[in-house]
């Protein structure tokens, strides 16, 4: 707590956050604005009490009142400027994003055509595969790090809207699983799916929930770091939730640590320590994602033994069997 | 045979999505901007319209309520095919009459192809 009060007391620093001059920095004028305002009644008192001419102290007050005004101005034309390149930011992003996927797709749908091998005019030697499918790979990864930049902001836009359904999510998360294997297994970690009979259908967005899951699980081999078992499962809560847990084996969150998983672009010291991808926006969305569609986010971690990371997602009460 | 009009700008896209439904044995037609896919929509009276927003001349949001307000095409199910996400777009596509909306990035070929196959089963 107090770390953050010395920073917001750090003018050159928060100024410096908005990339504007300390004379367009609303924190800044505010200041200047309480000086004024010191400087100003002391001195209003000092005329007051030194010279007896109402006409005086009427003057002095007039002229603080000008300036007090000039400064209020100042500091909502500041607003503004800070509003609007927020805004630009946002603009630039979902342009730069279109702009980005674009090419990005056609990639992927040119090496679909040819790693497809349903087109005899493509004869892809066993060798030639395995460069384009790490190409394809590096495409797909550079894919979903547009759209979690779009989502981003989306998010921070309030413009995050889900598109919601009823869906089996033991069947979701059996695939997600299946779909995790590859990457799993170059990381020597293996993922499996534990679930209870009877698991409910739940009524939520379907693409986004798919993500959470995806988020948490590449959280979990990441952060498993060569050794580790990773295991989804879900389970009833209270009839009206089905809570998902995603348990690993891996290096687990230091308590200073703790409070700061869900920020935007949050990463932890032992990223670096095992030089781990990601941007970390990964739990940020999840967190906005699962909020959004009524449920809860949270997690336990013992440093060294692992993590688990579980959200809940409200229940609408018809019953599927997953056999 | 079913038809499908594809409606898109990038030529690389029309080529390996072209070819791969022509694999398919639907029969393709193509074409690079809004006024040319609409007035190919009038005359050929395909089974399902694919649809980019972005497009040359007219685009995607003129031509799919244009397809709608006529007796003649209104409806044909149209999948609209783009890499724009904004949930003002979505909204926007959908509310028009749009069956499916899907951002080209997030779906392989092949998964393209069965929603395809799912729409076309679904309105005959």
């Amino acid at each position: 707590m107090e770390a953050r009060w010395s920073e917001g007391l750090n003018l050159n620093k928060v100024c410096g956050k908005y990339r504007v001059s300390l004379w367009q920095c609303p924190q800044f004028l505010f200041l200047v604005m309480g000086v004024v305002i010191i400087v100003a009644v002391l001195s209003a008192y000092v005329v007051a009490s030194r010279y007896q001419e109402p006409e005086l102290a009427a003057l002095s007050v007039l002229i603080l009142t000008v300036v007090l005004f000039v400064v209020g101005h100042m500091i909502i034309s500041a607003f503004e400027r800070v509003a609007i390149s927020s805004l630009s930011k946002s603009e630039f992003i979902s342009i730069m994003s279109h702009q980005l996927r674009s090419p990005l797709s056609a990639i992927k749908w040119q090496l679909n055509m040819i790693l497809a091998g349903d087109d005899a005019k493509f004869v892809v030697s066993d060798e030639s595969r395995s460069y384009l499918e790490t190409v394809y790979d590096q495409n797909e990864r550079m894919i979903r790090s547009v759209s979690d930049l779009l989502e981003v902001n989306r998010i921070e836009d309030g413009d995050l809207v889900l598109r919601p359904s009823l869906f089996s999510i033991a069947v979701l998360a059996s695939r997600v699983a299946s779909e995790s294997e590859k990457y799993s297994s170059a990381n020597n970690a293996k993922v499996t799916v534990a679930m209870q009979k009877d698991i409910p259908m739940v009524y939520a967005d379907e693409e986004r929930i798919k993500r959470v899951m995806e988020h948490l699980i590449d959280n979990a081999i990441r952060y498993s770091a060569y050794k580790g078992n990773v295991v989804i499962s879900l389970e009833k809560k209270n009839g009206d939730y089905i809570i998902c847990k995603i348990t690993d084996q891996g290096a687990g969150i230091q308590d200073s640590e703790k409070a700061r998983v869900f920020d935007k672009f949050f990463r932890s010291i032992n990223a670096l320590r095992y030089q781990t991808e990601g941007s970390g926006v990964g739990l940020f969305i999840a967190k906005s994602i699962i909020k959004l569609s009524g449920g809860e986010i949270g997690f336990s971690s013992l440093l060294g033994k692992g993590s688990t990371f579980w959200f809940t997602l409200p229940v609408k009460k018809i019953i599927i069997n997953i056999k | 045979m079913k038809k499908i009009l594809f409606v898109e700008d990038e030529e690389s896209l029309q080529k390996s999505l072209g070819a791969a439904l022509e694999q398919q044995k639907y029969q393709v037609f193509r074409a690079l901007d809004g006024e040319t896919g609409l007035s190919l929509a009038k005359k050929e009276l395909p089974d399902l319209i694919l649809l980019d927003l972005i497009l040359p001349k007219k685009n995607g949001f003129e031509v799919l309520s244009e397809l709608k307000s006529d007796t003649a095409t209104k409806d044909i199910p149209i999948i609209v095919l783009t890499n724009l996400e904004g949930s003002a777009d979505v909204e926007r596509a959908l509310t028009s009459g749009a069956t499916t909306y899907l951002v080209k990035a997030n779906y392989t070929l092949q998964d393209v192809i069965a929603k395809i196959a799912g729409v076309l089963s679904h309105s005959k």
